[in-house]
């Protein structure tokens, strides 16, 4: 079953996370596809995430497909104009990648090579819109095609950023647009997370789109104090830090934390499944799955 | 079906029409230009935005935030400056023009840049802009509840 249809069906979904290396051996991301084979439903692949150039999301996800893992390719709009954007998609679609995540992406001035030029010709929304009018047909140009690129189109959305009432805003737009399931950013405030998908559920967006929430397994203090102070829009509750701190074995507080997230966040109303994106710690992912007990995980509402 | 996302099949600008745009821009930039940091986009959605240009952002994005507003509402790109989001969101709410806000805003014209908006409007280039909303919490009402 691909993940469209076992969206479709209500199953409980299990997605991971790989960032592609900064490096033309494919062997790289083949060797860590053995952490996600038997435990996810389908790994997003991230497209030159934090503005640092990796091997392209599209080819990634290639060797994914090759590997007999479902990929989510990620398409963010910071490098590419409509006309590749649009190239880009057929040519995914070609290659029989169906699973997309629109992304605005992160702006160039983070990444190694802040003098570059930002396109952002489309926002995210606008790239969530115009993959559901290829899959109607149609490309921008108002040309016909033949054959529909039949995209599962997805898009992301934080819910910890300010001010809160747009985010759901912004949710309203995409899942109009046509965003059939949606990621969110990592969750390590459960109380606004919380609070964000009772205001969604209220709006009805969890019927129109799949919401999925986002984990991320972190091995340090630092880290997390790193992501706090750096990464703009996370809002993490410093009980983590602190419990991360004082731990004998971080890593295996991190595991409990990941864990205790997952079971926090299953049983909210409107969650459809977790994504983990263990950033450059691929390897915890079966731990993670295991303990939580997630893949037996069936939830009826 | 494209049309209320992309604009296609509008004859650029002709060139007699390039000067008369060329003008009314001179007249547009005075006022617009010190009032709201106009950035000449051609393409004017001041008044969905409650009056904020949205094309201050470093994303130039036309709907709606990047995840990445910091703290307080501070942006991303440039620490130091709001988000001009946050600030159309509080004045949206201000002025009651949320219900603008849930509108999907088209992919930005091009060709459009550094013309006379006005213009535009007049030559049904671009879209008429809203000036009263009535209504406003009954509309937004109306919206997110029609299925919940």
């Amino acid at each position: 079953m691909r993940l469209k249809e076992k969206i479709e069906a209500g199953r409980f979904i299990v997605c991971g996370e790989i960032t592609p290396p900064q490096s033309c051996n494919g062997n790289i991301l083949r060797e860590k596809l053995k952490y996600f084979r038997d435990y996810t439903d389908a790994v997003n692949i991230t497209d030159n995430q934090r503005a640092i150039v990796r091997l392209s999301s599209i080819a990634s996800a290639k060797i994914l497909l090759d590997e007999g893992i479902e990929p989510i390719m990620q398409m963010t709009c910071r490098d590419r104009n409509r006309l590749a954007i649009q190239s880009d998609l057929l040519g995914a679609a070609a290659l029989g990648i169906k699973n997309l995540l629109c992304l605005t992406g992160d702006h160039q001035i983070f990444g190694d090579q802040p003098e570059a030029k930002g396109v952002f010709d489309l926002d995210s929304t606008q790239l969530v819109a115009a993959a559901a009018r290829m899959n109607s047909g149609f490309l921008l140009s108002g040309f016909e095609m033949k054959q529909k690129p039949e995209f599962f189109i997805g898009a992301a959305a934080n819910p910890f950023a300010e001010p809160f009432e747009m985010r759901l805003i912004n949710l309203y737009k995409k899942a109009e647009a046509g965003a059939r399931f949606i990621q969110t950013q990592p969750v390590f405030d459960i109380e606004t997370f919380s609070r964000w998908m009772e205001r969604a559920a209220e709006m009805g967006l969890h019927k129109k789109t799949a919401i999925i929430a986002g984990i991320m397994p972190v091995h340090s203090a630092k880290t997390l104090n790193m992501m706090k102070e750096k990464v703009p829009g996370m809002k993490i509750n410093d009980e983590y830090i602190c419990r991360l701190n004082k731990a004998q074995d971080p890593k295996e507080e991190g595991v409990k934390i990941a864990v205790e997230l997952i079971n926090a966040v299953k049983n909210l109303k409107g969650i459809r499944g977790i994504h983990l994106m263990p950033v450059m710690w691929e390897s915890i992912t079966p731990v993670i799955i295991t303990e939580s007990k997630i893949k037996e995980f069936n939830k009826i509402e | 079906m494209i049309e209320d996302l992309v604009t296609i099949n509008k004859p650029v600008l002709g060139a007699r029409e390039r000067i008369l745009s060329r003008f009314l821009l001179l007249l547009e930039d005075i006022i617009k230009v010190p009032l709201f940091r106009c950035q000449r986009c051609g393409e004017c959605i001041l008044s969905s935005t409650a009056f904020i240009c949205s094309q201050n952002c470093p994303k130039r994005l036309r709907n709606g935030p990047c995840g990445g507003t910091r703290k307080n509402g501070y942006c991303e790109v440039y620490p130091e400056r709001k988000c001009v989001w946050y600030k159309i969101y509080y004045r949206s709410k201000l002025l009651n023009r949320m219900s603008i806000l849930y509108n999907l805003k088209k992919i930005h014209n091009w060709n459009l840049e550094k013309t006379s908006a006005w213009l535009n409007v007049f030559r049904k280039r671009i879209e008429p802009p809203v000036w009263f909303v009535h209504n406003d919490k009954n509309k937004v009402k109306e919206l997110i509840s029609h299925e919940a």
